[in-house]
């Protein structure tokens, strides 16, 4: 079945993060995969998130963000979606602060998966700027669930 | 104007579908055909057939990391950038592959 429910439900969504910085709204995504058993060891997951960081710009511009970890440490390929009133510093290519971040949790064994498939689609949503726009401001999980899998 | 070309970026996760998407409305909106491949961590969707290559006026390689099958475009005039100039510039990227089809 090809359905968003794979790779997000509405306990990886968090339209109120707490997060200050990018490295806290990274944490607390991570914790709610981690809640969810989609990542084993948040520890690990992290630090395979910054070795991504490390090899460019994750910010889509817009306020939005997609870091995202291809790691031993994840059980399930999934999305978390987080958003904060918070403005949080984040290398982007229009240099405006994130305020949306959609974390990506990709299995290593993972290749050609349907759960890897999803991902590009939802990757596919956010190339559309009313998207981005309606993930800032709806107060609505399951519209950013239907937003987010309008390419499936 | 008809263009081909490639989306690949350093995860292949996400980028890579982004710029494809990013430069199809772009080409669209500008009035011209386009077919674009993308190199992912899913291997290789969307292939360019032999007939869409050969009718191409321009190639645009929107990659940040090496890619496959790069031969087949010999000849072609092409223009390659990273995967975030589509993204975040694709109208203007547009612009620049029209004044190239021109020279």
């Amino acid at each position: 079945m090809v359905d968003i429910a794979n790779i997000l439900n509405e306990n990886l969504i968090q339209l109120n993060m707490q997060a200050r910085t990018k490295e806290e709204a990274i944490q607390e995504l991570t914790e709610c995969l981690y809640k969810e058993g989609y990542v084993s060891n948040p520890t690990v997951f992290i630090q395979d998130v910054y070795l991504r960081e490390s090899e460019g710009k994750t910010g889509l511009g817009q306020h939005i963000a997609i870091p995202h970890g291809k790691s031993d440490a994840v059980q399930v390929t999934s999305i978390a979606f987080g958003r904060t009133e918070n403005k949080l510093a984040w290398e982007t290519p229009d240099d405006e602060p994130v305020q949306v971040v959609i974390l990506f949790a990709v299995r290593n064994a993972d290749t050609a998966t349907l759960h890897l498939k999803l991902l590009a689609q939802v990757a596919m949503a956010l190339a559309d700027d009313d998207t981005l726009a309606r993930l800032l401001v709806t107060k609505d999980k399951s519209e950013v669930i239907r937003l987010l899998s309008q390419r499936m | 104007m008809k263009i081909v070309g490639i989306t690949a970026c350093v995860a292949g996760i996400a980028h890579t579908y982004i710029a494809r998407e990013k430069l199809i409305k772009a080409a669209e909106k500008a009035g011209h055909a386009i077919h674009l491949e993308t190199q992912g961590t899913i291997g290789t969707e969307y292939e360019l057939t032999g007939e869409q290559i050969a009718e191409a006026d321009l190639v645009v390689l929107a990659v940040d990391i090496k890619i496959k099958g790069k031969e087949r475009f010999a000849g072609k005039k092409m223009i390659e950038v990273p995967t975030e100039v589509a993204i975040h510039s694709s109208n203007a990227l547009l612009k620049k592959l029209e004044e190239i089809a021109k020279k």
